[in-house]
């Protein structure tokens, strides 16, 4: 064993003192930020008009900060269609460079008796045109991208081949397309118009969509806290520490009753006042309590596009067909978890999939080696041995 | 009762003494607890006999999450048909069919020489035979001493499905003539004989 847990001791000690007292610290941010919730609920419309986006502020729309929204009736017939990926990252100390995205995906009818719709669909990039990007070998954010968009298109594909009636589909995470900004504005473009593109499609099909992120840790509703204690002054803002910093806006939402949803907010994000407004698809977020009466609160982040929570209908369908998917297993939507688990690469399939390109490669006369340092790790992390007593 | 090549399952690990199948679902005829099945052997022709002794349902973590929770009937239908339950079939080898070097051939009772293969299907027996291995009784003294499985229970239920086998007017003949055999065998051990006949007498009176 190379990780020596005695030596670990003391710091695993004071790591529990530290989250103990950052706990107590806690409580008192929380009542600050309820407190300011309620103060200033009512002065959307005033800091709307202040450049809340530009310090990172959730941006209000027309609804009281404070108000919870109680469940709707969830419907006896819904569609919840659920879309998820996992990849592997081209190794370059392997035997051969490729990249590999699988995409899980389960169409869940409620109330239909049917079985439902699942699949697996892998794809293998490994030619040149697919594993560069501008000279630059498709791995870390590249890969994410591809990943995203390849989840966002199975899903307007699956909400396309659905009959008409009320329809869901969820990712899990977010509806902005994460882009560094590092890459080029053509890039940036391309990129994100595609996935545009696709939500488009789920809009065409009379669909809803979100994405969920459970335990989500953004701090935007906090920062808009901040902002309205300083009279909306984003330059104050700026400038001056934020006491609710290191405060995750779901720890302020833990008083929504069972089932309720808060306010309705806007991304402050940069894509999302670039891209997504022009074309309709604002991303708007909102925390929601998954849990069952008289159980401890479990908050979760929904984001929606403008045209969803816009639509009344739309907006209630998401709001219960979450709640009611969440509660079917505990906190988590069913379907969101089964196309995890349909898309996740385990390691005993990953080491197959590894051998099926040996094959490969011997069979096309190429011979595989693995790198040095590959090679050496395949000596070293297969457990060490021990001397027999 | 059955039809001889209803598949059951393939073969996921074996021993000369028996072997287990892998099967995705449950249906009401298989895997059935006493049912003979049968899997090929490695000599061309010849075949392995085996009785199922014990049928596993495994679960996993996120099955265990439901099963508090009344889940609907989508959710059953989704861990039942698309989730891969891993349903295990154990059999217990009791004979051996294997050709002869002219054209005939001989059912023997007996752990096979040697045992199926990884991925070998394994089929319901048809009950021509079911009454083509059960023309005699050699095969309970490997019942009757296997160690893992329920010896007693699985005899008198092999017994009921090899009298269902036989048209109706023979069967009461057939578990007459079974229970002479399991009283010759178990002379020196009364008790258990008495328990093995009353479940044969049950299964008369059914």
């Amino acid at each position: 064993m190379t990780l020596e847990l005695n030596k670990l001791t003391a710091q695993v000690q004071a790591m529990g003192q530290e989250l103990a007292s950052r706990r107590r610290e806690y409580a008192d941010l929380v009542t600050l930020a309820r407190g300011w919730l309620t103060e200033y609920a009512d002065q959307g419309e005033r800091l709307r008009r202040s450049e809340a986006a530009s310090v990172r502020a959730a941006i209000p729309t027309g609804e009281p900060f404070d108000i919870p929204h109680p469940l709707p009736a969830i419907p006896e017939r819904f569609t919840f269609i659920a879309a998820d990926g996992s990849q592997i990252q081209p190794d370059r100390h392997g035997a051969a460079l490729y990249y590999l995205i699988n995409v899980g995906s389960l169409v869940y009818r409620r109330g239909s008796g049917e079985t439902p719709e699942a699949k697996s669909e892998p794809a293998l990039g490994y030619t040149e045109a697919n594993l560069y990007e501008s000279g630059r070998l498709v791995t870390g954010n590249l890969l994410d991208v591809r990943r995203d968009l390849a989840e966002i298109t199975r899903l307007a594909d699956l909400c396309a081949a659905e009959p008409s009636g009320p329809t869901v589909a969820v990712v899990d995470g977010t509806l902005l397309l994460w882009v560094l900004e590092e890459r080029s504005a053509e890039w940036q473009h391309a990129k994100v118009m595609t996935y545009l593109d696709q939500l488009n499609r789920i809009r065409e099909s009379g669909a809803a969509v979100a994405a969920f992120t459970s335990r989500p840790r953004r701090a935007e509703v906090t920062q808009l806290l901040h902002l309205a204690s300083l009279g909306g002054d984003a330059g104050r803002a700026s400038q001056e520490t934020n006491p609710l910093k290191r405060l995750p806006d779901r720890a302020v939402f833990e008083m929504l009753p069972p089932g309720a949803r808060s306010a309705i907010f806007i991304s402050p994000s940069s894509i999302n006042h670039e891209y997504y407004q022009p074309a309709g698809h604002a991303v708007h977020f909102f925390y929601l309590n998954l849990a069952a009466e008289e159980r401890d609160p479990v908050i979760a982040r929904v984001e929606s596009p403008a045209w969803v929570v816009e639509d009344a209908d739309h907006l209630a369908l998401v709001h219960a067909s979450i709640v009611a998917q969440a509660r079917i297993a505990g906190g988590y939507p069913y379907a969101l978890a089964r196309a995890d688990e349909l898309a996740f690469i385990g390691g005993s399939e990953r080491e197959a999939f590894e051998e099926m390109v040996t094959t490969s490669l011997l069979r096309a006369s190429v011979r595989p080696a693995l790198s040095p340092k590959a090679y050496y790790k395949s000596l070293t992390r297969q457990g060490r041995r021990r001397h027999r007593v | 009762m059955s039809e001889g090549n209803l598949r059951v399952g393939r073969v996921l690990r074996a021993s000369s003494r028996g072997f287990v199948v892998g099967c995705r679902v449950m249906t009401p005829d298989i895997p059935v607890f006493g049912s003979f099945v049968r899997a090929e052997g490695l000599s061309p022709g010849s075949e392995i006999y085996g009785l199922i002794y014990d049928v596993s349902v495994e679960d996993d973590p996120f099955v265990r999450q439901f099963i508090g929770a009344d889940p609907p009937d989508e959710i059953v239908k989704d861990q039942r048909e698309n989730r891969q339950i891993p349903i295990e079939v154990s059999v217990l080898a009791v004979g051996a069919r294997q050709c002869l070097d002219g054209d005939g051939e001989t059912m023997r009772h007996c752990l096979p020489p040697q045992p199926p293969v990884t991925l070998d299907w394994l089929y319901q027996c048809s009950d021509e035979q079911v009454r083509a291995f059960t023309a005699r009784f050699d095969y309970f003294r490997l019942v009757l001493e296997a160690r893992d499985a329920p010896a007693d229970e699985l005899l008198a239920t092999s017994l009921r499905a090899a009298a269902a086998a036989r048209p109706k007017h023979e069967r009461e003949a057939f578990l007459v003539e079974a229970g002479r055999e399991l009283a010759r065998l178990l002379a020196g051990d009364p008790v258990r004989l008495e328990g093995l006949l009353r479940q044969l007498r049950s299964e008369e009176t059914e």
